[in-house]
Protein backbone atom coordinates (compact mmCIF):
# COMPACT_ATOMS: atom_id res chain seq x y z
CA UNK A 1 0.00 0.00 0.00
CA UNK A 2 1.59 3.33 -1.09
CA UNK A 3 1.56 5.69 1.67
CA UNK A 4 -0.64 9.07 1.33
CA UNK A 5 0.61 11.14 4.13
CA UNK A 6 3.61 10.75 5.97
CA UNK A 7 3.82 13.19 9.51
CA UNK A 8 7.23 12.90 11.06
CA UNK A 9 7.37 14.37 14.62
CA UNK A 10 5.37 17.14 14.30
CA UNK A 11 5.40 19.86 17.31
CA UNK A 12 3.30 23.32 17.64
CA UNK A 13 3.21 25.61 20.37
CA UNK A 14 0.90 28.69 20.59
CA UNK A 15 3.11 31.07 23.21
CA UNK A 16 2.76 28.10 26.40
CA UNK A 17 0.04 26.20 24.69
CA UNK A 18 1.67 23.13 23.58
CA UNK A 19 -0.90 22.04 20.67
CA UNK A 20 0.95 19.57 19.13
CA UNK A 21 3.58 17.09 20.43
CA UNK A 22 5.49 15.21 18.29
CA UNK A 23 2.97 13.46 16.58
CA UNK A 24 4.07 10.90 13.74
CA UNK A 25 0.78 9.13 11.87
CA UNK A 26 1.03 7.35 8.47
CA UNK A 27 -2.03 7.53 5.73
CA UNK A 28 -2.36 5.00 3.16
CA UNK A 29 -3.95 4.78 0.07
CA UNK A 30 -7.55 3.94 0.28
CA UNK A 31 -7.95 4.59 3.45
CA UNK A 32 -10.57 6.62 5.54
CA UNK A 33 -8.45 8.03 8.26
CA UNK A 34 -10.33 9.53 11.16
CA UNK A 35 -8.64 12.02 13.64
CA UNK A 36 -10.26 11.90 17.08
CA UNK A 37 -10.33 13.81 19.85
CA UNK A 38 -12.21 16.47 21.89
CA UNK A 39 -12.09 20.17 21.18
CA UNK A 40 -8.00 21.89 21.22
CA UNK A 41 -6.85 18.27 21.17
CA UNK A 42 -4.59 19.21 17.81
CA UNK A 43 -6.54 17.91 15.08
CA UNK A 44 -6.99 21.47 13.47
CA UNK A 45 -3.63 22.10 13.85
CA UNK A 46 -2.05 18.80 12.62
CA UNK A 47 -4.66 19.39 9.63
CA UNK A 48 -3.46 23.42 9.25
CA UNK A 49 0.21 22.18 8.97
CA UNK A 50 -0.17 19.67 6.49
CA UNK A 51 -2.43 21.97 4.62
CA UNK A 52 0.42 24.22 4.32
CA UNK A 53 -1.10 27.60 6.28
CA UNK A 54 0.53 26.74 9.96
CA UNK A 55 4.43 26.17 10.25
CA UNK A 56 5.50 23.56 12.31
CA UNK A 57 8.07 24.42 15.48
CA UNK A 58 9.47 21.05 14.24
CA UNK A 59 8.64 17.81 12.27
CA UNK A 60 7.96 17.57 9.17
CA UNK A 61 5.40 15.70 6.83
CA UNK A 62 5.33 14.80 3.13
CA UNK A 63 2.37 14.54 0.82
CA UNK A 64 2.83 11.45 -1.77
CA UNK A 65 6.54 11.17 -0.50
CA UNK A 66 7.25 15.07 -1.89
CA UNK A 67 7.07 18.01 -0.07
CA UNK A 68 4.24 19.83 -0.17
CA UNK A 69 4.36 21.98 -3.47
CA UNK A 70 1.49 23.18 -6.06
CA UNK A 71 1.67 19.63 -7.42
CA UNK A 72 0.94 18.35 -4.13
CA UNK A 73 -1.83 20.61 -3.26
CA UNK A 74 -3.40 19.97 -6.47
CA UNK A 75 -3.87 16.61 -5.72
CA UNK A 76 -6.03 17.26 -2.28
CA UNK A 77 -8.93 18.74 -2.17
CA UNK A 78 -9.52 19.76 1.55
CA UNK A 79 -11.76 21.99 4.02
CA UNK A 80 -10.15 23.33 7.40
CA UNK A 81 -12.68 24.59 10.15
CA UNK A 82 -14.79 27.12 8.64
CA UNK A 83 -16.21 27.25 5.08
CA UNK A 84 -13.89 30.23 3.32
CA UNK A 85 -15.44 31.79 0.90
CA UNK A 86 -16.34 35.72 -0.21
CA UNK A 87 -19.78 36.53 1.13
CA UNK A 88 -20.62 38.83 -1.51
CA UNK A 89 -20.18 36.46 -4.60
CA UNK A 90 -22.32 33.57 -5.70
CA UNK A 91 -21.64 30.08 -5.07
CA UNK A 92 -20.66 29.62 -8.86
CA UNK A 93 -17.96 32.53 -8.68
CA UNK A 94 -16.68 31.37 -5.36
CA UNK A 95 -16.13 28.53 -7.24
CA UNK A 96 -14.91 29.52 -10.39
CA UNK A 97 -12.21 31.28 -8.17
CA UNK A 98 -11.84 27.63 -6.30
CA UNK A 99 -11.23 26.26 -9.96
CA UNK A 100 -8.35 28.54 -11.75
CA UNK A 101 -6.55 28.49 -8.20
CA UNK A 102 -6.83 24.36 -8.34
CA UNK A 103 -6.28 24.79 -12.00
CA UNK A 104 -9.48 22.73 -13.28
CA UNK A 105 -11.38 23.69 -15.24
CA UNK A 106 -15.19 25.58 -14.58
CA UNK A 107 -17.02 22.53 -16.29
CA UNK A 108 -17.02 21.00 -13.06
CA UNK A 109 -18.62 23.18 -11.51
CA UNK A 110 -22.54 22.28 -11.79
CA UNK A 111 -21.83 18.56 -11.24
CA UNK A 112 -20.21 19.06 -7.89
CA UNK A 113 -23.05 21.93 -6.76
CA UNK A 114 -25.49 19.35 -7.78
CA UNK A 115 -23.66 16.95 -5.30
CA UNK A 116 -23.66 18.69 -2.78
CA UNK A 117 -27.50 19.88 -3.43
CA UNK A 118 -26.76 23.01 -4.59
CA UNK A 119 -27.55 22.94 -7.83
CA UNK A 120 -30.45 25.12 -7.64
CA UNK A 121 -28.67 28.18 -5.12
CA UNK A 122 -25.70 28.56 -7.42
CA UNK A 123 -26.46 31.79 -8.50
CA UNK A 124 -27.44 32.85 -4.40
CA UNK A 125 -24.69 35.06 -2.70
CA UNK A 126 -22.49 32.91 -0.47
CA UNK A 127 -23.62 35.50 2.62
CA UNK A 128 -26.67 34.42 2.06
CA UNK A 129 -26.41 30.78 3.14
CA UNK A 130 -27.53 28.94 5.92
CA UNK A 131 -24.39 27.45 7.89
CA UNK A 132 -25.46 23.91 6.44
CA UNK A 133 -25.25 25.20 2.83
CA UNK A 134 -21.83 27.16 3.30
CA UNK A 135 -20.37 23.89 4.55
CA UNK A 136 -22.38 22.17 1.68
CA UNK A 137 -20.31 24.59 -0.91
CA UNK A 138 -17.01 23.85 0.57
CA UNK A 139 -17.38 20.57 0.33
CA UNK A 140 -18.48 21.04 -3.14
CA UNK A 141 -15.52 23.39 -3.54
CA UNK A 142 -13.38 20.44 -1.59
CA UNK A 143 -13.96 17.73 -4.78
CA UNK A 144 -13.83 19.98 -7.27
CA UNK A 145 -10.94 19.29 -9.24
CA UNK A 146 -11.88 15.39 -8.28
CA UNK A 147 -8.92 14.85 -6.27
CA UNK A 148 -7.34 11.22 -4.72
CA UNK A 149 -7.47 13.03 -1.28
CA UNK A 150 -9.96 14.57 0.58
CA UNK A 151 -8.95 16.37 3.73
CA UNK A 152 -12.36 17.14 6.09
CA UNK A 153 -12.16 18.87 9.17
CA UNK A 154 -15.65 18.73 11.06
CA UNK A 155 -17.34 18.22 7.57
CA UNK A 156 -20.55 17.47 9.37
CA UNK A 157 -20.32 21.00 11.91
CA UNK A 158 -23.36 23.07 11.93
CA UNK A 159 -25.48 20.19 9.58
CA UNK A 160 -28.70 18.96 10.20
CA UNK A 161 -29.26 14.90 11.04
CA UNK A 162 -30.69 14.85 7.09
CA UNK A 163 -27.56 16.58 6.26
CA UNK A 164 -25.07 15.02 8.60
CA UNK A 165 -26.52 11.55 6.97
CA UNK A 166 -26.13 13.32 3.50
CA UNK A 167 -22.19 14.61 4.18
CA UNK A 168 -21.53 10.62 5.93
CA UNK A 169 -23.28 8.79 2.42
CA UNK A 170 -21.39 11.57 0.55
CA UNK A 171 -17.84 10.20 2.09
CA UNK A 172 -18.61 6.15 1.67
CA UNK A 173 -19.07 6.55 -2.09
CA UNK A 174 -16.55 9.40 -2.42
CA UNK A 175 -14.32 6.37 -0.94
CA UNK A 176 -15.50 3.56 -2.64
CA UNK A 177 -14.05 5.00 -6.00
CA UNK A 178 -10.65 4.30 -4.39
CA UNK A 179 -10.49 7.54 -2.84
CA UNK A 180 -8.26 8.74 0.41
CA UNK A 181 -10.22 10.99 2.98
CA UNK A 182 -8.70 12.35 5.84
CA UNK A 183 -11.33 13.60 8.33
CA UNK A 184 -10.67 14.83 11.69
CA UNK A 185 -13.99 14.77 14.20
CA UNK A 186 -15.05 15.11 17.68
CA UNK A 187 -17.51 12.50 17.42
CA UNK A 188 -16.69 9.00 18.04
CA UNK A 189 -19.77 7.69 16.53
CA UNK A 190 -19.06 9.28 13.20
CA UNK A 191 -15.79 8.12 13.20
CA UNK A 192 -16.73 4.55 13.59
CA UNK A 193 -19.48 5.19 11.01
CA UNK A 194 -17.18 6.15 8.38
CA UNK A 195 -13.84 5.32 8.97
CA UNK A 196 -11.21 2.64 8.41
CA UNK A 197 -8.94 3.75 10.46
CA UNK A 198 -8.31 5.98 13.38
CA UNK A 199 -5.26 7.82 15.58
CA UNK A 200 -6.81 9.44 19.38
CA UNK A 201 -5.32 12.77 20.10
CA UNK A 202 -5.76 14.50 23.21
CA UNK A 203 -3.97 17.85 24.20
CA UNK A 204 -1.61 17.53 21.56
CA UNK A 205 -0.13 13.75 21.84
CA UNK A 206 -0.99 10.76 19.72
CA UNK A 207 -3.30 8.69 22.24
CA UNK A 208 -3.86 5.62 19.77
CA UNK A 209 -3.88 4.52 15.79
CA UNK A 210 -5.20 2.01 14.06
CA UNK A 211 -7.90 0.45 12.39
CA UNK A 212 -11.06 1.26 13.93
CA UNK A 213 -11.96 -2.23 14.86
CA UNK A 214 -8.89 -2.81 16.73
CA UNK A 215 -8.90 0.48 18.70
CA UNK A 216 -12.72 1.35 19.12
CA UNK A 217 -14.38 -1.90 19.43
CA UNK A 218 -11.57 -3.24 22.21
CA UNK A 219 -13.66 -4.94 24.51
CA UNK A 220 -17.24 -5.74 25.72
CA UNK A 221 -19.01 -5.47 29.11
CA UNK A 222 -20.83 -7.98 31.04
CA UNK A 223 -23.77 -6.99 33.35
CA UNK A 224 -24.98 -9.05 36.10
CA UNK A 225 -27.41 -8.81 39.11
CA UNK A 226 -27.86 -10.61 42.03
CA UNK A 227 -29.74 -10.46 45.73
CA UNK A 228 -26.22 -11.23 47.26
CA UNK A 229 -24.47 -8.02 46.00
CA UNK A 230 -21.79 -8.29 48.77
CA UNK A 231 -20.07 -11.54 48.32
CA UNK A 232 -20.44 -11.31 44.92
CA UNK A 233 -18.14 -8.11 45.18
CA UNK A 234 -15.85 -9.87 47.27
CA UNK A 235 -15.69 -12.89 44.45
CA UNK A 236 -15.40 -10.25 41.97
CA UNK A 237 -12.07 -8.39 43.50
CA UNK A 238 -10.58 -12.03 43.53
CA UNK A 239 -10.97 -13.50 40.12
CA UNK A 240 -8.32 -12.78 38.16
CA UNK A 241 -9.43 -12.69 34.77
CA UNK A 242 -12.11 -9.43 35.74
CA UNK A 243 -9.93 -6.44 34.37
CA UNK A 244 -12.67 -4.34 36.65
CA UNK A 245 -15.89 -4.01 37.98
CA UNK A 246 -17.69 -1.06 39.27
CA UNK A 247 -21.41 -0.84 41.00
CA UNK A 248 -24.26 0.45 38.79
CA UNK A 249 -27.81 1.00 40.65
CA UNK A 250 -28.48 -2.58 41.47
CA UNK A 251 -26.27 -3.95 38.26
CA UNK A 252 -22.57 -4.73 38.33
CA UNK A 253 -20.67 -3.79 35.28
CA UNK A 254 -17.16 -5.73 34.09
CA UNK A 255 -14.84 -5.59 32.21
CA UNK A 256 -13.11 -9.43 31.46
CA UNK A 257 -9.98 -10.31 29.78
CA UNK A 258 -9.57 -11.47 25.97
CA UNK A 259 -10.89 -14.65 25.75
CA UNK A 260 -12.60 -14.96 28.67
CA UNK A 261 -16.61 -14.88 28.54
CA UNK A 262 -19.57 -14.29 30.67
CA UNK A 263 -20.01 -18.11 30.91
CA UNK A 264 -16.79 -18.03 32.74
CA UNK A 265 -18.22 -15.45 35.53
CA UNK A 266 -21.60 -17.26 35.52
CA UNK A 267 -19.87 -20.86 36.70
CA UNK A 268 -17.57 -19.32 39.44
CA UNK A 269 -20.28 -17.26 40.85
CA UNK A 270 -22.40 -20.53 41.19
CA UNK A 271 -19.53 -22.50 42.24
CA UNK A 272 -19.52 -19.85 45.59
CA UNK A 273 -23.43 -20.37 45.96
CA UNK A 274 -23.71 -16.91 44.03
CA UNK A 275 -26.88 -16.89 42.03
CA UNK A 276 -27.57 -14.38 39.57
CA UNK A 277 -30.95 -13.20 38.65
CA UNK A 278 -29.62 -11.41 35.56
CA UNK A 279 -26.62 -11.31 32.62
CA UNK A 280 -26.20 -10.41 29.63
CA UNK A 281 -23.03 -8.98 27.75
CA UNK A 282 -23.14 -5.71 25.74
CA UNK A 283 -20.54 -3.65 23.74
CA UNK A 284 -18.96 -0.75 25.67
CA UNK A 285 -20.57 2.78 24.97
CA UNK A 286 -18.42 4.95 22.66
CA UNK A 287 -17.82 7.35 25.18
CA UNK A 288 -16.43 4.79 27.68
CA UNK A 289 -14.38 3.58 25.41
CA UNK A 290 -13.16 7.27 24.37
CA UNK A 291 -12.08 7.85 28.03
CA UNK A 292 -10.73 4.75 28.72
CA UNK A 293 -8.36 5.11 25.67
CA UNK A 294 -7.21 8.58 26.53
CA UNK A 295 -7.21 7.48 30.43
CA UNK A 296 -3.97 5.42 29.80
CA UNK B 1 -1.57 36.61 -15.79
CA UNK B 2 -3.78 33.79 -14.40
CA UNK B 3 -3.32 35.34 -11.05
CA UNK B 4 -4.85 38.90 -12.22
CA UNK B 5 -7.35 36.68 -13.69
CA UNK B 6 -8.36 35.51 -10.42
CA UNK B 7 -8.11 38.58 -8.62
CA UNK B 8 -10.06 40.06 -11.00
CA UNK B 9 -12.68 37.79 -10.34
CA UNK B 10 -12.74 39.14 -6.82
CA UNK B 11 -12.82 42.44 -7.25
CA UNK B 12 -14.87 43.06 -10.48
CA UNK B 13 -17.98 42.24 -8.56
CA UNK B 14 -17.04 43.99 -5.36
CA UNK B 15 -18.99 46.97 -4.21
CA UNK B 16 -16.69 48.77 -1.88
CA UNK B 17 -13.86 48.46 -4.84
CA UNK B 18 -15.77 50.60 -7.44
CA UNK B 19 -17.27 52.96 -4.65
CA UNK B 20 -13.76 53.97 -3.43
CA UNK B 21 -12.61 54.64 -7.13
CA UNK B 22 -15.37 56.13 -7.88
CA UNK B 23 -14.61 58.61 -4.73
CA UNK B 24 -10.78 58.59 -6.04
CA UNK B 25 -12.44 60.04 -9.74
CA UNK B 26 -14.87 62.05 -8.51
CA UNK B 27 -12.67 63.87 -5.88
CA UNK B 28 -10.02 64.49 -9.11
CA UNK B 29 -12.59 65.69 -11.14
CA UNK B 30 -13.82 68.07 -8.83
CA UNK B 31 -10.90 69.37 -7.71
CA UNK B 32 -10.10 70.13 -11.16
CA UNK B 33 -13.44 71.90 -11.74
CA UNK B 34 -13.32 73.82 -8.84
CA UNK B 35 -9.68 75.52 -9.18
CA UNK B 36 -11.09 76.60 -13.04
CA UNK B 37 -13.17 78.76 -10.84
CA UNK B 38 -11.00 80.41 -8.84
CA UNK B 39 -10.47 84.02 -9.91
CA UNK B 40 -7.53 85.86 -8.91
CA UNK B 41 -6.77 89.52 -9.52
CA UNK B 42 -9.95 89.51 -11.98
CA UNK B 43 -8.54 86.99 -14.06
CA UNK B 44 -10.18 83.51 -14.21
CA UNK B 45 -7.44 81.33 -13.19
CA UNK B 46 -9.47 78.48 -15.20
CA UNK B 47 -7.03 79.06 -18.61
CA UNK B 48 -3.71 79.22 -16.85
CA UNK B 49 -4.65 76.21 -14.48
CA UNK B 50 -4.77 74.17 -17.16
CA UNK B 51 -2.23 75.48 -19.48
CA UNK B 52 -0.34 72.66 -21.20
CA UNK B 53 1.85 71.51 -20.63
CA UNK B 54 2.81 72.71 -16.84
CA UNK B 55 -0.82 71.22 -16.26
CA UNK B 56 0.67 67.76 -15.51
CA UNK B 57 2.77 68.49 -12.65
CA UNK B 58 -0.18 70.08 -11.34
CA UNK B 59 -2.17 66.96 -12.06
CA UNK B 60 -0.08 64.68 -10.90
CA UNK B 61 0.57 66.88 -7.61
CA UNK B 62 -2.73 67.13 -6.74
CA UNK B 63 -3.14 63.02 -7.65
CA UNK B 64 -0.61 62.19 -5.37
CA UNK B 65 -2.47 63.12 -2.38
CA UNK B 66 -5.69 60.34 -3.73
CA UNK B 67 -2.68 57.71 -3.83
CA UNK B 68 -3.49 57.23 -0.04
CA UNK B 69 -7.40 57.01 -1.02
CA UNK B 70 -5.62 53.95 -3.14
CA UNK B 71 -3.46 52.48 -0.43
CA UNK B 72 -6.84 52.26 2.06
CA UNK B 73 -8.58 50.43 -1.09
CA UNK B 74 -5.91 47.87 -1.34
CA UNK B 75 -5.50 47.61 2.64
CA UNK B 76 -9.38 46.76 2.11
CA UNK B 77 -8.53 44.24 -0.50
CA UNK B 78 -6.11 42.32 1.64
CA UNK B 79 -7.41 42.37 4.86
CA UNK B 80 -10.55 41.01 3.46
CA UNK B 81 -9.02 37.62 2.56
CA UNK B 82 -7.88 37.71 5.83
CA UNK B 83 -11.53 38.41 7.36
CA UNK B 84 -13.36 36.00 4.91
CA UNK B 85 -10.30 33.26 5.15
CA UNK B 86 -10.28 33.07 2.09
CA UNK B 87 -5.78 33.38 1.44
CA UNK B 88 -6.24 30.05 3.67
CA UNK B 89 -8.22 27.99 1.46
CA UNK B 90 -6.28 29.86 -1.53
CA UNK B 91 -2.91 28.32 0.02
CA UNK B 92 -4.44 25.80 1.12
CA UNK B 93 -6.09 24.98 -2.84
CA UNK B 94 -2.52 25.41 -4.50
CA UNK B 95 -1.12 29.33 -4.42
CA UNK B 96 2.61 29.82 -2.76
CA UNK B 97 2.89 32.93 -0.45
CA UNK B 98 5.03 34.20 -3.18
CA UNK B 99 1.79 33.76 -5.58
CA UNK B 100 -0.25 35.37 -2.95
CA UNK B 101 2.07 38.84 -2.85
CA UNK B 102 2.10 38.64 -6.47
CA UNK B 103 -1.21 38.66 -6.74
CA UNK B 104 -1.80 41.31 -4.87
CA UNK B 105 0.46 43.31 -7.13
CA UNK B 106 -0.81 42.36 -10.06
CA UNK B 107 -4.00 44.43 -8.86
CA UNK B 108 -1.62 47.30 -7.37
CA UNK B 109 -0.03 47.71 -11.38
CA UNK B 110 -3.46 47.51 -12.64
CA UNK B 111 -4.79 50.20 -10.02
CA UNK B 112 -1.58 52.06 -10.90
CA UNK B 113 -2.04 51.87 -14.78
CA UNK B 114 -5.41 52.78 -14.97
CA UNK B 115 -5.49 55.88 -12.57
CA UNK B 116 -2.66 56.92 -14.44
CA UNK B 117 -4.78 56.99 -18.03
CA UNK B 118 -7.55 58.71 -15.88
CA UNK B 119 -5.51 61.55 -15.26
CA UNK B 120 -4.28 60.84 -18.63
CA UNK B 121 -7.54 61.75 -20.07
CA UNK B 122 -9.20 64.26 -17.61
CA UNK B 123 -5.67 66.20 -18.28
CA UNK B 124 -6.32 66.12 -21.87
CA UNK B 125 -9.95 67.11 -21.80
CA UNK B 126 -9.11 70.23 -19.24
CA UNK B 127 -5.79 71.61 -21.47
CA UNK B 128 -7.57 71.04 -24.69
CA UNK B 129 -11.10 72.44 -22.75
CA UNK B 130 -9.98 75.41 -21.19
CA UNK B 131 -6.24 75.53 -21.65
CA UNK B 132 -4.86 77.90 -24.19
CA UNK B 133 -2.01 76.08 -26.18
CA UNK B 134 -3.00 73.30 -27.76
CA UNK B 135 0.09 72.41 -29.58
CA UNK B 136 1.45 68.73 -30.01
CA UNK B 137 4.79 69.43 -28.23
CA UNK B 138 2.86 71.40 -25.22
CA UNK B 139 0.52 68.16 -25.02
CA UNK B 140 3.76 66.35 -24.27
CA UNK B 141 6.62 67.82 -23.20
CA UNK B 142 6.18 67.33 -19.68
CA UNK B 143 3.93 64.36 -19.71
CA UNK B 144 6.75 62.21 -18.23
CA UNK B 145 5.22 63.44 -14.92
CA UNK B 146 2.34 60.83 -15.75
CA UNK B 147 5.15 57.68 -15.55
CA UNK B 148 6.34 59.35 -12.11
CA UNK B 149 2.98 59.36 -11.20
CA UNK B 150 2.58 55.80 -11.87
CA UNK B 151 5.51 54.81 -10.15
CA UNK B 152 4.61 57.03 -6.93
CA UNK B 153 0.76 55.04 -6.92
CA UNK B 154 2.63 51.62 -6.98
CA UNK B 155 5.04 52.70 -4.79
CA UNK B 156 2.31 54.10 -2.15
CA UNK B 157 0.01 50.80 -2.78
CA UNK B 158 3.21 48.35 -2.10
CA UNK B 159 3.31 49.64 1.15
CA UNK B 160 -0.28 49.95 2.23
CA UNK B 161 0.35 45.93 1.26
CA UNK B 162 2.89 45.31 3.70
CA UNK B 163 1.29 47.15 6.35
CA UNK B 164 -2.05 45.11 5.86
CA UNK B 165 -0.07 41.72 4.98
CA UNK B 166 1.80 42.73 8.64
CA UNK B 167 -1.12 44.09 10.40
CA UNK B 168 -4.17 41.82 8.62
CA UNK B 169 -7.22 43.93 10.21
CA UNK B 170 -8.37 47.01 7.66
CA UNK B 171 -8.81 49.34 10.59
CA UNK B 172 -5.34 49.04 12.14
CA UNK B 173 -3.77 49.09 8.80
CA UNK B 174 -5.41 52.02 7.39
CA UNK B 175 -4.53 54.63 10.36
CA UNK B 176 -1.33 52.71 10.73
CA UNK B 177 -0.58 53.56 7.09
CA UNK B 178 -2.00 57.21 7.13
CA UNK B 179 -0.14 58.07 10.06
CA UNK B 180 3.05 56.44 8.93
CA UNK B 181 3.02 58.42 5.68
CA UNK B 182 1.28 61.93 7.28
CA UNK B 183 2.98 61.95 10.49
CA UNK B 184 5.46 59.93 11.63
CA UNK B 185 8.13 59.92 8.83
CA UNK B 186 7.59 63.62 8.61
CA UNK B 187 8.35 63.66 12.29
CA UNK B 188 11.33 61.89 11.29
CA UNK B 189 12.28 64.25 8.77
CA UNK B 190 12.68 67.06 10.87
CA UNK B 191 15.22 65.37 12.91
CA UNK B 192 17.49 64.58 10.06
CA UNK B 193 19.59 66.23 8.14
CA UNK B 194 17.66 66.91 4.40
CA UNK B 195 20.99 65.05 2.94
CA UNK B 196 19.82 61.84 4.44
CA UNK B 197 16.13 62.45 4.85
CA UNK B 198 16.09 62.92 1.06
CA UNK B 199 16.02 59.39 0.52
CA UNK B 200 13.44 57.59 2.84
CA UNK B 201 10.97 56.58 1.41
CA UNK B 202 7.75 58.87 1.46
CA UNK B 203 10.49 61.39 0.49
CA UNK B 204 11.44 59.71 -2.34
CA UNK B 205 7.65 59.10 -3.07
CA UNK B 206 7.07 62.47 -2.86
CA UNK B 207 9.63 63.74 -5.08
CA UNK B 208 8.58 62.02 -7.96
CA UNK B 209 5.40 64.47 -8.20
CA UNK B 210 6.89 67.91 -6.66
CA UNK B 211 4.52 71.07 -5.60
CA UNK B 212 4.27 72.83 -8.80
CA UNK B 213 5.97 76.04 -7.93
CA UNK B 214 8.59 74.25 -5.49
CA UNK B 215 11.13 76.89 -6.50
CA UNK B 216 9.63 80.30 -5.72
CA UNK B 217 8.74 78.96 -2.24
CA UNK B 218 12.10 78.01 -1.87
CA UNK B 219 13.53 81.35 -2.59
CA UNK B 220 11.40 82.84 0.39
CA UNK B 221 12.12 80.19 3.41
CA UNK B 222 15.00 77.73 3.43
CA UNK B 223 15.36 75.30 0.72
CA UNK B 224 14.23 71.80 1.24
CA UNK B 225 16.71 69.47 -0.39
CA UNK B 226 14.60 67.11 -2.66
CA UNK B 227 15.52 64.40 -5.23
CA UNK B 228 14.35 65.25 -8.81
CA UNK B 229 11.74 62.98 -9.96
CA UNK B 230 13.72 61.26 -12.37
CA UNK B 231 16.32 61.05 -9.75
CA UNK B 232 13.70 59.39 -7.67
CA UNK B 233 12.33 56.71 -9.94
CA UNK B 234 15.34 54.45 -9.08
CA UNK B 235 15.58 54.67 -5.23
CA UNK B 236 11.72 54.27 -5.70
CA UNK B 237 11.50 51.21 -7.41
CA UNK B 238 14.05 49.67 -4.89
CA UNK B 239 11.88 50.62 -2.28
CA UNK B 240 8.79 49.08 -4.14
CA UNK B 241 11.16 45.93 -4.27
CA UNK B 242 11.67 46.08 -0.68
CA UNK B 243 7.85 46.16 0.47
CA UNK B 244 7.25 43.67 -1.74
CA UNK B 245 10.35 41.81 -0.20
CA UNK B 246 9.22 42.04 3.33
CA UNK B 247 5.46 41.49 2.48
CA UNK B 248 6.59 37.91 1.42
CA UNK B 249 8.54 37.61 4.12
CA UNK B 250 5.80 38.33 6.38
CA UNK B 251 3.46 36.09 5.33
CA UNK B 252 6.41 32.94 5.02
CA UNK B 253 7.29 33.07 8.54
CA UNK B 254 3.79 33.38 10.20
CA UNK B 255 0.75 31.28 10.03
CA UNK B 256 -1.74 32.09 7.70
Amino acid sequence: MATVLDIDNLSKSYGSLQALDRLTLNVEKGSIYGLLGPNGSGKTTTLGIVLNVLKPDRGSFRWFGSPVSRATKHRIGALLETPNFYPYLTAKRNLQIAADIKGVGHSNINKVLDLVGLGTRSNTSFKGFSLGMKQRLALASAMLSDPEVLVLDEPTNGLDPQGIAEVRDLILRIAAQDKTIILASHLLDEVEKVCTHVAVLQQGKLRANGEVSNILSANEEVIISTPDTVPALELLARLPYIISFRQDKQNIVLTLQDNYSSLDVNRDMFAQGIVLSQLFVRRKSLEAQFLEIIKE
Amino acid sequence: MNLLRIELRKVLPYRTFWFILGIYALLMVLILYASSHITVNGTDLGTTAFTLPELWQRLTYVASYFNLLLGVLIIILVSDEYSFRTIRQQVIDGLSRQDVVMAKFFVVLTLAITSTVFLLVIGLYFGLVHGTNHSLSAIFSQSDFLLYYLVQAVAYMSLALLVSFFLRKSGLSIIAFIAYAKIIEPIIHFNVPDTLDKYMPMKVFNSLTPMPGQEILDQLTMPTELLSPAWAVLPSLLYIGLLLLLSFYTLKLRDI
